[in-house]
């Protein structure tokens, strides 16, 4: 099951993961328009964290023993058997901040720009590859599988080693 | 009931006792192991499936009814479950493997879990001009009676949820009473406030959630919900309620404050429930007592969830933390052993996220410490009254014991690994407290395994 690797070497901190993912989830998915009119209300999934020229980006790891799922009161936070991708089910979701309070990442934010939901990585699963991978100009994010010790994937998604 | 002898009891490879957070989780983690094992499940309770926390998002109006299940429709029938409700056990026969049932039905087992959760504490108080005719000359309220006066409720089933929002709705009412400012006092309280229900919430310590708070955490939400002209009576309790024709009409504080009420939420907290249970065959204390595989002192015969004493690691002893989180977690660990995989429990601690009049808050471990008992205990606060937001961290030798943070929940679960995984912040600990802290500001070892991911070179 492929997930997104992170590689924080080769990460810039130019943020275009998080403007991609913003876009990726607005109504608009046109960024001119998402940006203009948008922006305020859609988070991104992924985050950004820097302490000068170091940093790197982070989202959901979908979590073999995912905490988020367990901690959920309302079934909401499910993992999918099939593919091991984490989602929340806005439907559902009562926003009682429980995956918040547990998820050892800090990667799931509060929404709450209609009703107060949980927000968090979908791993674009109507993408071949999520946005965030898709727009790194330099390749520190991955989207690959684990084989053998290494990262496998298409030649393009894999670090030489 | 004719007598059931034992060429027609029913018999089960797995039987779990309670249809809640910890028993389904079982159930599920039986199934992913035996795919064809028996497995039945018995709940006292009529409904089919529903989470308990959402009981109070129901009574808000948040959630509807049909909507309050936490499993799929089709999860018993797609595991191939068999689920009696309305089924109460009463009695365990360890030696014969089988439980038997209100009903007087005895089903035996091939491996049993008991996941029967808690029961609400009754505090006995004195009544007075009660005058109910079955009831008559009675002068204790109790566990026995509480039910059969009209406007006072329990709120931990969805069969309260329905009577307590029926009684408001048929009552008009506009103000409620909480015994109890702990987690189910302030669930409740959330959702009062939701439906514009002005509250007075009545609490035996000095501050609300006792629990995980301390006294400014407390004061925070309580200035939110006396600014809504609602009420907060700490370091008091209700002496004396009030009965008129069968109905509360008020009652006294032990401050000797005297209050109409026409709705009373009995929330002082609930205890495990062993009723059924043996405590010469089975060990328990205030819970039922469980190795690190969720096994009780019996043979085939398992145990979690609120009915448990299970490790807390940051005291390092057993104790009853009746949280969602840890009932699942249990429930996992619980199915994996009996259907014959190793798993293990890791312990857990307290912890708890509410938001009241659009405050989150998420509090979690100890948090509570004296400083100055000797060890090694430090404490970091940040508070800003003007956007109700405050941080407490405390630490004990070099690792995170306990947090607070109120008005901003932002990441608050990098802190809830840095308890769970006991890491070692030595020479770290300013950057914990940074507005912006992150996974990057964490020991480079335990940022690794977050960032790159167990096992992976790449």
């Amino acid at each position: 099951m492929k997930r997104i690797y992170i590689n924080e070497e080769y990460c810039l901190g130019c943020r275009l993961c998080e403007i991609y993912c913003q876009v990726k989830h607005s109504k608009s998915k046109k960024m001119i328009k998402a940006f203009k009119k948008e922006l305020s209300d859609v988070l991104p999934r992924v985050l950004v964290e820097e302490i000068g020229y170091n940093s790197f980006a982070i989202q959901c790891r979908h979590c073999a023993d995912a905490p988020c799922v367990d901690a959920c009161i309302s079934g909401a936070m499910v993992k999918n058997e099939n593919t091991g991708v984490v989602t929340c089910d806005e439907e559902k979701c009562v926003g009682c901040w429980s995956c918040i309070m547990v998820c050892p990442y800090g990667v799931i934010k509060r929404d709450l720009s209609s009703r107060k939901i949980a927000s968090k990585c979908d791993l674009c699963e109507d993408e071949d590859i999520p946005v965030c991978v898709k727009n790194c100009p330099n390749e520190a994010l991955k989207f690959g599988e684990i084989k053998d010790g290494g990262l496998t994937g298409s030649k393009k998604d894999v670090w030489s080693k | 009931m004719s007598g059931a002898n034992k060429y027609d009891m029913e018999t089960t490879q797995y039987l779990i006792i309670g249809n809640s957070a910890s028993g389904l989780a079982a159930a599920g983690a039986i199934r992913s192991e035996d795919k064809k094992g028996r497995i039945t499940i018995l709940t006292e309770e009529e409904q089919v499936n529903y989470s308990k926390p959402l009981i109070t998002y129901y009574l808000a109006g948040k959630v509807d009814l049909e909507k309050t299940g936490f499993k799929d429709r089709d999860f018993y029938t797609s595991n191939n479950i068999s689920l009696l409700t309305g089924t109460r056990v009463i009695s365990i026969d360890v030696e014969g493997s089988h439980v038997v049932t209100g009903g007087g039905k005895k089903i035996k087992f091939g491996k049993l879990l008991i996941a029967s959760g808690g029961k609400p504490v009754i505090p006995k108080i004195k009544m007075t001009g009660f005058s109910h005719k079955k009831r008559q000359g009675c002068s204790l309220m109790d566990s026995s009676n509480y039910s059969s006066i009209k406007g006072v409720f329990t709120l931990t089933t969805l069969e309260d949820a329905m009577k307590v929002r029926d009684y408001i709705e048929k009552n008009e009412i506009g103000s409620a009473t909480i015994l109890g400012g702990g987690l189910i006092g302030l669930k409740s309280a959330e959702a009062f406030l939701e439906l514009g229900i002005k509250i007075n919430i009545v609490e035996l310590a000095d501050r609300i959630l006792a629990a995980t708070f301390d006294s400014r955490a407390s004061s925070i939400i309580e200035n939110a919900i006396e600014a809504r002209g609602s009420s907060i009576h700490k370091d008091n309790t209700i002496d004396e309620i009030f009965i008129r024709s069968g109905r509360i009409s008020g009652y006294r504080l032990r401050d000797g404050i005297e209050k109409n009420c026409r709705l009373l939420i009995i929330a002082v907290g609930v205890n495990p429930d062993l009723s059924f249970i043996d405590k010469g065959l089975i060990r328990a204390g205030r819970g039922i007592k469980v190795d690190g595989r969720m096994q009780t002192s019996a043979p085939n015969i398992y145990a979690s969830g609120d009915v448990i004493e299970g490790p807390d690691i940051l005291l390092g002893q057993n104790r009853n933390i009746a949280i969602w989180p840890l009932a699942v977690g249990q429930g996992n660990v619980a199915g994996s052993n009996m259907a014959g995989r190793e798993a293990h429990y890791q312990g857990g601690y307290f912890m708890n996220s509410v938001e009241i009049l659009g405050i989150p808050s998420i509090s979690m471990g100890m948090t509570n410490v004296d400083v100055d008992d000797g060890s090694s205990v430090e404490v970091k606060t940040e508070f800003r009254p003007e956007r109700n937001q405050y941080k407490k961290i405390v630490i004990r030798d070099n690792r995170v014991i306990g947090i607070i943070m109120i008005g901003n929940i932002e990441r608050a679960g990098i802190y809830s690994g840095l308890i769970k995984n006991r890491i070692d912040l030595s020479g770290m600990k300013e950057n914990i407290f940074r507005e912006d802290f992150g996974i990057i500001h964490l020991p480079s070892d335990y940022k690794k395994h977050l960032v790159v991911g167990e096992g992976i070179e790449v």
